[in-house]
């Protein structure tokens, strides 16, 4: 009985967190708001449509990442930091998974529509 | 001193699985990451932790691990990582442990993938603190995934292992 929950609760894992991976990843930002989240704190708004193509670096701690803005889009071009991972995330619009640096407390995301706001304060 | 003998001879075995999870760690450091997202690995270490956990006392479990841990965040100088194995790890370590008692090592693969779980959720809860956002919290599907493959797959190691090696029950 008890190996019978033990396989049900793992195969649940896994069927569930896959649905809702590829839900997620296939699933269309609500806005085309994106946020660059520095420490818990919004930095920049920006309305990625109508943005020009620019750079906006961000700083924590010392360390830098440079962000680009390119045809509507946004990516990590550079980062101060020991893996890159942000770098290698690639673009945002591929998916809507969140462009994230650990080392660097950097979170860039397409903004979520309401109860965000309790995240600035 | 023939009370001290058996003493000596599990440190050497918990020293000699401290050493292999070490240098599977450090393998695993040198592969490139198969996804581009953070946390997400395969966790070759784990297969020893999963193996002490059913091999050896819960308290010798993660003495393998906390040394483990410990050595190999010097060894990537990577802190950071440090804070996630951590809270990833102790989560994981106290459900294995405890469906280790429940149930026998017939049961290895579904409690290394519900491990795995604990583990991803520890992590999560280790990035909202650390990021200072809950932003995070997105990630956790995508790590559940991916952590219930990497526990089977390490689940599944550690079953071999433990086939082939009779180890000494105390």
């Amino acid at each position: 009985m008890k190996k019978k929950i033990l396989i049900i609760i793992s195969a649940a894992i896994f069927l569930v967190s896959g649905a809702l991976s590829v839900y997620l990843y296939n699933k269309k930002p609500d806005g085309r708001t994106v946020e660059i989240i520095s420490d818990g704190k919004v930095l920049y708004e920006l309305d990625i449509e109508n943005e020009s193509d620019r750079e906006i670096t961000v700083e924590f701690d010392g360390r830098k990442n440079i962000i680009k803005i390119e045809n509507s889009d946004v990516y990590v071009s550079d980062a101060e930091c020991y893996d890159h991972t942000c770098m290698k995330m690639g673009r945002l619009s591929q998916s809507g998974v969140p462009i994230v640096c650990l080392p660097n407390k950097l979170i860039i995301r397409y903004k979520e529509g309401g109860g965000e706001l309790d995240a600035r304060t | 001193m023939p009370e001290r003998k058996p003493d000596i001879k599990r440190l050497t075995e918990l020293s000699l699985l401290t050493a292999v999870s070490l240098i599977m760690f450090v393998i695993e450091m040198q592969l490139p990451p198969i996804v581009p997202v953070p946390g997400v690995k395969l966790g070759l270490a784990n297969i020893i932790t999963v193996y002490a956990v059913y091999n050896y006392k819960p308290q010798e479990a993660a003495l393998v691990f906390t040394v483990r841990v410990l050595i190999g965040s010097l060894f990537s100088g990577n802190v950071t990582a440090l804070i996630f194995s951590f809270s990833g790890g102790v989560l994981c370590l106290l459900g294995m442990i405890l469906i280790s008692r429940i149930s026998d090592v017939s049961m290895i693969v579904p409690a290394s993938v519900i491990g795995a779980a604990l583990h991803n959720i520890g992590q999560i809860i280790a990035a909202v603190f650390v990021m200072n956002t809950t932003a995070v919290i997105s990630y956790l599907p995508y790590l559940l995934f991916a952590g219930s493959i990497a526990g089977a797959f390490t689940g599944t190691c550690a079953l071999l292992v433990i086939k082939r090696i009779r180890p000494p029950k105390d």
